[in-house]
């Protein structure tokens, strides 16, 4: 008994520490209200409701990183690099807020980026996906290939063929534009303007300058070290320096890789990701575009490294896993700055730089999931969880009333100091609100209820016991704290767990559940009690009706 | 007060048999597995006007040689196609004839894609083998947890027995829920996917926090009541806790009910599966776990 006796008396000495309570209660949630009031004055109207991605519209990318080629340390700085960059990429293409987040589980190295409100998913991927794997490789021991031999053979065959329908008086420019492998001509229909002698390969100003006739055609293929060529020469003239200047066309059948010998590239431990700097330069007397690229002081070194054991040997530029020059080494490079031809137009030249600069992927990346979500299902989903929201707590309230009456009036009030005080948890931490975590949050108004449900029937047995009013409600209380404590805590291990276990999905879903639970022990034990306390006095005693108490029924 | 220990043969042969059916299922069925665990394609598309017959849209996507598709109807005038896991530029390619269907005598017919997901094989591996962790940990922390708040209690049933009764009782309800949706996807095609192993988890929670609160009683009146037997108490405890605990439920399913009814389409079969849960589980909480307890100490002495 004397238990009971101590409890009491707590409850009716504490009358002011009950005010003090009640105000600060009281200004929590004024303070609440304004933060979560989203036009509110000042510094509270900072915060704002964080919408996920299934909410407002958006996609959500997984990439898996293929980190084998690096060693046991590197991995995770490698992938961070790989972060780094993609983050960079995505910025520039203007999405707001993107988040670009490193996921690292066993030997799993992901990336994972969510774009919110990106209407082309797909332009986002390709920037993302196209971006230039840069690689520099050393040659290794040469392998003879007999496939080769063929290949070469086939090309031939092929360049002969469209040799016999030029001579035989087809249109050229349009073979020119069909079947041209030199881009940059092959749409002015094989023209490259009027040049002087010297700014074309040896065999092509043979060609050009000591065979043709205006007007002829070759009668054979020229061979170059570019492949075979199909010329015409067009016109000849003489230049305000008095030099003979020719308009030529020509249609190119590259060699590509068909070497007899082909190169068998290795691995020089140089990538993009070492490049410091690059910018668009122009060959001198070609005119075709390069790109010019000053190393970092890590890819300096290996570089000047590079060159100085491979001076003779040529040095393999591959872009994203293709060959695009191998230049021959002359001499070594100190200075760390290497010249990329790679018979590229303007565009495609201003493209790399651009993608340089912003950073090759110093990891090469897959795809492996993705979830895109349309802004009217995400609207959609809006109003449906701000309905099912005010209606479950309505439907709870109401519950409430009827069963509870006067500790349901003042519960109903504690639940919506809660909602308010909840929401603004949600948007000062922030969380980010989904369609799972609005789940979450709405199941835990039910848990929220329970704790004052748990209290008032404790009560009620109390008062049924013929307890007065101010004992029974401390003792009902203090009894269903355990209940409330012991069963609350197995749902937060519930939620630890469940945040722990990864998903975005789980993870939104399992925070706000767990917070609103944490927050539903304060509003029912603090909340709801200060306010009881502060109605019951004496002329409360004997209506138990007010408490759902029939007494008849006793 | 109900005599809820003494009819405990009922309830036991009622259990003992849904979990049977269950199991049945569950063997026979198994359950649908979506592309979270499987890995493949979703697209749901919605048309403003009307949406073309089904035929048209096989007729439309039949260049692509899209392996497996599913089509289904959902809504007024939407779709949710489900294939394997393709390519980005296929994606793009599917919506771009998806757009372009016309359909007769309707105009200004607008297209949209609501949603997209692809899920490659390795995630969806991943995933299953993380769900079944998950839903290994949570019981296992609750067992502990649960002997941990109990283990002033060793008379006259030891305290990890309250623990071992909350967990047959866990066991219980995740069994005749997986049992339900095996049916479901057998009929109804429904499939489960992640969200539906956090609805068991939480499930898991919500039916231990109930069979706490029982027990949590009985651990008091064993104080209280020390001459009365070890049933009685079981008994008294449960029907002092019973308004308690269908009320708690009754006011989770209302919430839950306003979700189904009114919440968005992508979360009703969570949503099913949380308001299942909330039933079995209050069931198993007052006509299983705590009729166990007494069926151990009936052995014990």
């Amino acid at each position: 008994m004397n238990k009971y006796s101590e409890i009491s008396t707590k409850g009716q000495v504490t009358n002011t520490k009950v005010r003090v309570v009640f105000g600060f209660i009281f200004l929590l949630a004024i303070f609440a209200a304004l933060i979560v009031w989203p036009s509110a004055p000042g510094w509270f109207g900072t915060f704002k409701v964080h919408l996920g991605l299934d909410l407002q519209g958006g996609t959500h990318l997984v990439y898996q990183a293929d980190v084998s080629a690096l060693d046991g340390n590197e991995k995770r700085d490698g992938v961070q690099a790989l972060r780094d960059v993609i983050e960079h990429r995505v910025n520039a293409y203007g999405v707001s807020e993107p988040v670009v987040q490193t996921n690292f589980s066993g030997d799993k190295y992901r990336i994972i980026i969510e774009l919110a409100g990106v209407k082309d998913a797909n332009e986002a991927i390709a920037i993302i996906d196209k971006t230039p794997h840069l690689e520099f490789k050393t040659q290794g021991e040469p392998v003879f290939d007999e496939n080769a031999v063929e290949k070469a053979d086939e090309i031939k065959t092929q360049a002969q063929a469209i040799l016999d329908r030029a001579l035989a008086g087809e249109d050229f420019a349009s073979l020119a534009s069909e079947y041209s492998e030199d881009p940059s001509s092959a749409m002015n229909g094989g023209d490259l303007g009027y040049t002087t002698r010297g700014l074309f390969v040896p065999e092509f100003d043979k060609a050009l300058f000591d065979d043709l006739e205006v007007g002829q055609i070759s009668p054979e293929l020229v061979e170059s070290q570019f492949g075979y060529h199909i010329i015409k020469k067009i016109d000849q003239r003489l230049n305000d320096q008095g030099e003979i200047e020719v308009q030529a066309a020509h249609i190119l059948f590259q060699k590509a890789d068909a070497d007899l010998n082909p190169i068998v590239w290795e691995d020089a431990g140089l990538t993009g990701r070492d490049v410091a700097k690059a910018q668009l330069s122009f060959q001198q007397n070609t005119q075709e575009p390069l790109v010019l690229s000053s190393f970092n002081n890590n890819g300096k070194e290996i570089f000047a490294k590079l060159t100085t054991d491979n001076v003779g040997k040529s040095i393999g530029i591959f872009l994203d896993g293709e060959l695009i020059s191998s230049p021959v080494v002359n001499e070594p490079i100190k200075d760390g700055d290497a010249q990329i031809s790679g018979r590229f137009t303007i565009t495609e030249a201003k493209e790399l730089v651009k993608n340089l600069n912003l950073g090759a992927l110093p990891v090469p990346i897959e795809l492996i999931s993705q979830t895109t979500v349309g802004a009217s299902l995400g609207a959609d989903s809006v109003n449906k969880s701000l309905l099912t929201g005010i209606i479950g707590l309505l439907a709870a309230a109401l519950f409430m009333l009827i069963f509870y009456r006067l500790p349901g009036i003042l519960s109903v009030i504690a639940l919506a100091i809660y909602t308010l005080l909840a929401l603004a948890i949600f948007e000062f931490i922030p969380i980010t609100m989904t369609l799972a975590g609005v789940a979450g949050f709405i199941l835990s108004i039910g848990m929220a209820v329970d704790a004052n449900i748990l209290i008032f029937e404790r009560t009620k047995e109390e008062l049924r016991k013929g307890k007065s009013l101010n004992t029974a409600i401390e003792n009902g209380f203090t009894r269903a704290w355990f209940s409330i404590k012991d069963s609350n805590i197995s749902s937060i291990i519930t939620c630890l767990i469940l945040s722990w276990f990864g998903t975005s999905i789980i993870k939104g879903f399992a925070i706000t559940l767990g917070i609103g639970i944490m927050l539903s022990m304060f509003s029912a034990i603090t909340v709801t009690r200060t306010f009881l306390r502060l109605i019951v006095n004496k002329r409360l005693e004997g209506k138990l009706g007010l408490f759902g108490v029939n007494k008849a029924k006793e | 007060m109900y005599n809820i220990i003494g009819k405990r043969n009922i309830w036991f042969t009622f259990s003992g048999l849904a979990i049977l059916i269950s199991i049945a299922f569950l063997a026979i069925w198994g359950l649908k597995l979506g592309i979270d665990f499987t890995g493949g394609s979703l697209l749901e598309v919605s048309y403003t006007q009307q949406r073309p017959t089904m035929e048209q849209v096989q007729s439309s996507l039949v260049d692509l040689n899209i392996n497996s598709l599913k089509l289904q109807p959902s809504g007024d005038s939407d779709y949710i196609l489900r294939f394997e896991n393709i390519e980005e530029s296929t994606h793009q390619e599917i919506v771009n004839k998806l757009a372009t269907i016309q359909i007769e005598g309707v105009e200004d017919n607008q297209f949209s894609e609501l949603r997209f997901e692809a899920i490659g094989p390795v995630i969806g591996e991943e995933l299953k083998a993380k769900a079944v962790e998950a839903v290994i940990i949570v019981l296992i922390f609750i067992v502990l947890y649960i002997a941990y708040a109990f283990r002033k209690v060793s008379k006259p049933v030891a305290s990890w027995k309250y623990g071992l009764a909350a967990i047959i009782a866990l066991a219980h309800d995740l069994l005749i829920i997986m049992g339900v949706f095996s049916a479901l996807g057998y009929f109804m095609n429904v499939e489960v996917d992640i969200l539906f192993v956090t609805a068991l988890l939480t499930i898991l929670g919500f039916s231990v926090h109930d069979t706490i609160v029982t027990f949590d009683r009985t651990r008091e009146n064993l104080f209280k009541h020390q001459d009365k037997s070890f049933n009685e108490i079981v008994n008294i405890s449960v029907n002092q806790t019973i308004v308690r605990s269908i009320n708690t439920s009754f006011t989770t399913l209302l919430v839950l009910l306003a979700i189904y009814f009114f919440g968005g389409e992508t979360i009703k079969n969570f949503v099913l599966a949380l308001i299942l849960g909330v039933i079995v589980g209050t069931y198993s909480s007052i006509f299983i776990a705590s009729p166990l307890l007494t069926i151990w100490h009936k052995v014990k002495t």
